[in-house]
């Protein structure tokens, strides 16, 4: 046979030789390491490993306006039983100190005997902290048991605030995937509100500690000297603009209700308090959230998950009324000077859009004060589709105000366009808009965007993206860092400013709609509303700001299924502004009788 | 014509069970290495889910025509190649290098397609029978088909693969029949290369090897003069090259030299996995009773150091019963060269061998202590979909090579 044919029996030898040779070089190797060393590294393996434990860094604190606390962290102590040191005659003296069902550690145990026996269990959450001086107290009495400590979110200061703060949840495998360093098994990120958008400056950076431990999972020394540790930094404090005196009003005015509140410094866009209600016990989700807890969230029909403040969308209703009054003043469509008369409704082609009574003569300030629709019917007409949609986009309706909660509805602002989109080009008539008017139709808002347009109003054009936080305090300075954030104006003479907040005015002060939420001494503006609801009884909206001639603090309620504006929103912002400007004892007049007499005069 | 009821004849039921024996033992030691992780617990039926894909595909090679086979070389040579172009462009990046497609929620790996193309491809255009592997054009150009894939590779980068692609051709080019002269050209600058790795002395050394060689050769000298300048020029070429390696590459060759210089750093793995394996005995400490395992001491432990896996829980006797399944196979693709109908096959079935070998050595070698951190997964027990499926391909095509082979005389 030619050697240099193809596969040539002595080439064949050659790889023979060397799959052989490769073969014996491997197993030999394993004979020498496995049989004939093998004492040398079972000591290795017993003794001498290097183990990396993560000391977690704790969150930043969440202070309010007035650096008052109202997020902090509390220790949290879970104990751990690690099988290949512990004896189990020691379960019912354990159940006993840790509180435990007889036969708990047993059924733990038992459930997770597939796992390592040197693999930590855990038997108790949240242990208490005699239990834990004992357990120290006896350290060598229980071999296999200890405790590790944890730090966890404290919301014991009186605010619930759970969809301004939001929860932090366990990292999951695919975010801990993407985020390479940054993160350790078992981490908390935060997962919903201000725990979430800031999530970079609250994190921190966990510590770490290198020991020698042995087999058994016993420390035996420091690793290096400790040379390698590092220390666990603190997350950046946050300073909120939240008002923790209007924050607490704010809730309790909430209890039992469905609805939203937001309310903003109208020369910062500071949000100064913010509910969502009914909202959630963010102490449930600090240590393990049981999925019962979850699923009853998920379920509830009341959707306590929901953000209304920033994701319900409804018909601004009368709210809107400022808006197209603005519109009108602005382009010189009409003037104080422009009457008209409401004979308790619009006739427009064939179809008659009602009015609340008959209003007779009304101009703009009137036509505000007592809520005339007439009036506004035929004020989009003059003005235009699409200059009116012009203005109201430029107060941010029909887009995200920015704020710093990432689930955020822009809301329908329909124009023309959209018009053409959803009903098809010329298949629509003038007769579509006349509602629009008034705050109704397709027209639809977040309480937020109510909020910032009443902010805008009260400051004359002027605001900032509305922010819950003003800033943040590096970890071990004491320098308050402020976030800037953009300024938003719209420009609109000072005179139609007047004008409309001189309607706004009377709305609570003069013969308006709502009069039982003055306070003496205080002058209050604002403007009731009805959302329109198909589904049920129409949502009551109130948007407002106070003191008038200085504008502190611009606000909007809404309460679903309530109906009428006056009887149940406005109440609840004159609550909150009473709280925040510190204004004590009892409002002057009582609120039901007022609601009452204005039902009359209905 | 008779025809051969004999199905023993048609189907290597020995090398068929060593593979089995293989993945059945790799799917035991991904369990026990990632049943308490937080992160990997899903390998396991990720796995076993591509070992069931990857056996269907084996059949459906198994039972093909085997002109098929043949006429696949070309595209499947061209494809592997644009497939490489393109994970340079818009790949996704893994542990620094960029390797990955990502379809859906599983990745593909380039490299592992390019495997098959070579073996493929090299075989076809080596069995020709106008070639002459002892011509310097044919040796080049042989050389070509090898080195474009490679070159890929390294850009990507991914060492492992570049090596065992560089076998792949040396070993296939050596069976097609190249002169024993013609085999130290070719050879002898990565020798040189390698050697100057271990310091000057070493190169020296080697060079003098080099020299001795040509002396033996008794080529005219300006030919010998040429191969040794070369030489030397390769091993410079390469030293000035190592600079431009990835650090975390650099880091490897250092920590391979030397692995107790840093041990939370690369040489880490390589010294735990040999305590794993060492501390496992004759018998071993028993299916998820290692404590090296079970502490989680070796990082991604079900990829490349799976053996250590097994040598820990199932010591001296576990690790043998490894080794030799992977005799066996070798072995039998050795015995089926020299069985196979056409040129084409045996090519095929030798290039299939290195590729197993080379991952074989490596990667036993690497958790025994031997041979440097070079991340490449060991055959049919190492977790990972495409390595798996691309394995089980070959083998696939190996078997329809058997089930067409000529009758033993």
């Amino acid at each position: 046979m030619n050697d240099s044919q193809i596969g040539s029996a002595l080439r064949e030898k050659i790889i023979f030789i060397i799959v052989i040779g490769l073969f014996a070089v491997l197993s030999f190797q394993l004979f020498k390491m496995q049989i004939l060393d093998e004492p040398a590294y079972e000591v290795k393996s017993n003794e001498n490993s290097v183990k990396k434990s993560i000391i977690d860094a704790p969150r930043g604190v969440f202070f309010d306006r007035n650096f008052k606390v109202i997020v902090s962290n509390k220790p949290s102590y879970t104990i751990e039983i690690t099988p290949s040191e512990y004896n189990t005659e020691l379960n019912p003296l354990l159940e006993k100190i840790f509180k435990l069902d007889k036969g708990y550690i047993q059924e733990v145990l038992y459930e997770k005997r597939r796992f390592s026996k040197y693999q930590p269990r855990r038997i108790k959450r949240d242990a208490d902290i005699q239990s834990i001086a004992w357990l120290e107290e006896n350290n060598g009495k229980f071999p296999g048991v200890k405790y590790i400590v944890e730090m966890q979110r404290d919301y014991s200061f009186g605010i619930n605030g759970s969809h301004i703060f939001g929860y932090t949840k366990e990292i999951s495998a695919e975010q801990l995937s993407l985020a390479n360093d940054v993160y350790d098994i078992g981490d908390y990120i935060g997962s919903s509100g201000i725990e979430k958008t800031y999530e970079v400056y609250l994190r921190g950076r966990n510590g770490a500690q290198f020991v020698l431990v042995d087999s058994k999972q016993r420390t035996i020394g420091n690793y290096l000297e400790g040379t390698h540790n590092t220390k666990p930094i603190k997350g950046f404090d946050l300073i909120l603009s939240i008002d923790a005196e209007a924050q607490k009003a704010a809730e309790e005015a909430f209890n039992g209700l469905k609805g939203a509140l937001v309310a903003i410094e109208p020369s910062t866009g500071e949000v100064l308090a913010f509910v969502s209600a009914p909202d959630f016990n963010l102490s449930d989700f600090t240590s393990v959230t049981s999925q019962d807890i979850w699923t009853n969230l998920r379920i509830d029909e009341d959707k306590p998950l929901f953000n209304r403040a920033t994701m319900s969308i409804n018909p601004p209703g009368s709210t809107h009324k400022m808006l197209s009054a603005l519109a009108a003043l602005q382009e010189g469509i009409i003037t104080t000077s422009d009457y008209i008369n409401c004979s308790g409704g619009y006739q427009f082609g064939n179809r008659f859009f009602k009015c609340t009574h008959v209003h007779g003569k009304v101009n703009v300030i009137t036509a505000i004060e007592k809520s005339c629709n007439t009036f506004f019917y035929q004020l989009i007409l003059k003005t235009g589709f699409d200059k009116w949609a012009e203005y109201s986009s430029k107060f941010g309706f029909g887009s995200k105000t920015g704020i710093d909660i990432s689930e955020e509805s822009p809301g329908i602002q329909p124009n023309s366009e959209y018009y053409n989109r959803v009903y098809g080009q010329g298949k629509w008539t003038k007769g579509y808009i006349v509602s629009l008017g008034i705050g109704q139709g397709e027209l639809s808002t977040t309480p937020v965007q109510l909020a910032k347009y009443v902010s805008l109003i009260a400051n004359n054009g002027k605001t900032r993206t509305p922010h819950i936080v003003k800033g943040f305090i590096k970890s071990g300075t004491n320098e308050f860092t402020p976030i800037e954030y953009p300024e938003i104006e719209v420009k609109i003479d000072q005179e139609n400013f007047d004008i409309v907040k001189e309607g706004m005015f009377k709305v609570v002060q003069g013969e308006g709609t709502a009069r039982n939420i003055r306070i003496p001494g205080l002058n209050i503006a604002g403007k009731t509303g009805t959302a329109q609801n198909p589904h049920g009884k129409d949502h009551a909206q109130f948007i407002g700001f106070a003191p008038f001639e200085n504008p502190r603090i611009a606000i909007a309620v809404m309460v679903e299924n309530v109906g009428f504006g006056s009887t149940y929103a406005a109440p609840i912002a004159q609550k909150v502004i009473k709280a925040y400007l510190r204004i004590n004892g009892n409002a002057a007049i009582n609120q039901n009788i007022a609601a009452k007499e204005l039902k009359e005069n209905l | 014509m008779k025809i051969n009821y004999d199905i023993k004849d048609k189907f290597d039921f020995i090398m068929f069970a060593a593979v089995l024996a293989l993945f059945t033992f790799g799917l035991v030691a991904i369990y026990s290495a990632t049943v308490t992780h937080p992160t990997a617990y899903g390998n396991f039926q990720k796995q076993l889910f591509f070992g069931g894909f990857g056996l269907v595909i084996f059949f459906f090679i198994y039972f093909l025509p085997s002109q098929l086979i043949r006429l696949s070389a070309v595209p499947m040579y061209v494809l592997s190649i644009f497939f490489l172009i393109a994970v340079l462009a818009v790949g996704k990046v893994i542990s620094g290098s960029k390797s990955w497609f990502s379809i859906g929620p599983f990745g593909f790996q380039p490299s592992e397609f390019a495997k098959i193309g070579l073996i493929l491809f090299l075989a076809y255009w080596l069995s020709d029978s106008k070639r002459d592997i002892n011509s310097v054009k044919d040796i080049v150009l042989s050389l070509a088909i090898g080195l474009l894939p490679i070159f890929l590779i390294i850009l990507e980068p991914d060492t492992g693969t570049a090596i065992v692609l560089f076998f792949i051709t040396l070993v296939m080019i050596f069976w097609a029949g190249i002169s024993l002269f013609g085999l130290f050209v070719v050879l002898s600058p990565g020798i040189v290369t390698f050697s100057s790795l271990f310091g000057t002395a070493s190169l020296i050394i080697t060079l003098i090897f080099v020299i001795i060689a040509l002396v033996i050769f008794k080529r005219n000298l300006f030919t010998s003069a040429t191969i040794f300048v070369v030489n030397l020029a390769a091993s410079f070429f390469f030293d000035y090259g190592v600079r431009f390696l990835q650090p975390h590459q650099q880091k490897r060759i250092s920590s391979f030299l030397d692995p107790n210089a840093d041990p939370l750093g690369s040489g880490y793995n390589a010294l735990q996995a040999k305590v794993a394996i060492g501390s496992g005995g004759i018998i071993g400490k028993g299916f998820l009773q290692g404590n090296q395992t079970q502490l989680k001491f070796i990082p991604e432990q079900w990829t490349d150091f799976i053996y250590c896996v097994v040598g820990e829980e199932f010591g001296f006797v576990g690790s043998i019963f490894i080794l030799v399944m992977f005799l066996i196979i070798f072995l039998r693709l050795l015995r089926l060269t020299s069985h196979t109908k056409d040129t084409f096959s045996s090519l095929i079935v030798i290039g299939v061998l290195t590729l197993l070998l080379v991952h074989f050595g490596i990667n036993i070698g690497m958790n025994v202590g031997l041979t440097p951190v070079i991340g490449l997964p060991l055959p049919f027990l190492s977790y990972g979909g495409s390595s798996l499926l691309a394995n089980l391909v070959l083998m696939g095509i190996v078997f329809n090579i058997y089930r067409g082979k000529k009758h033993y005389q």
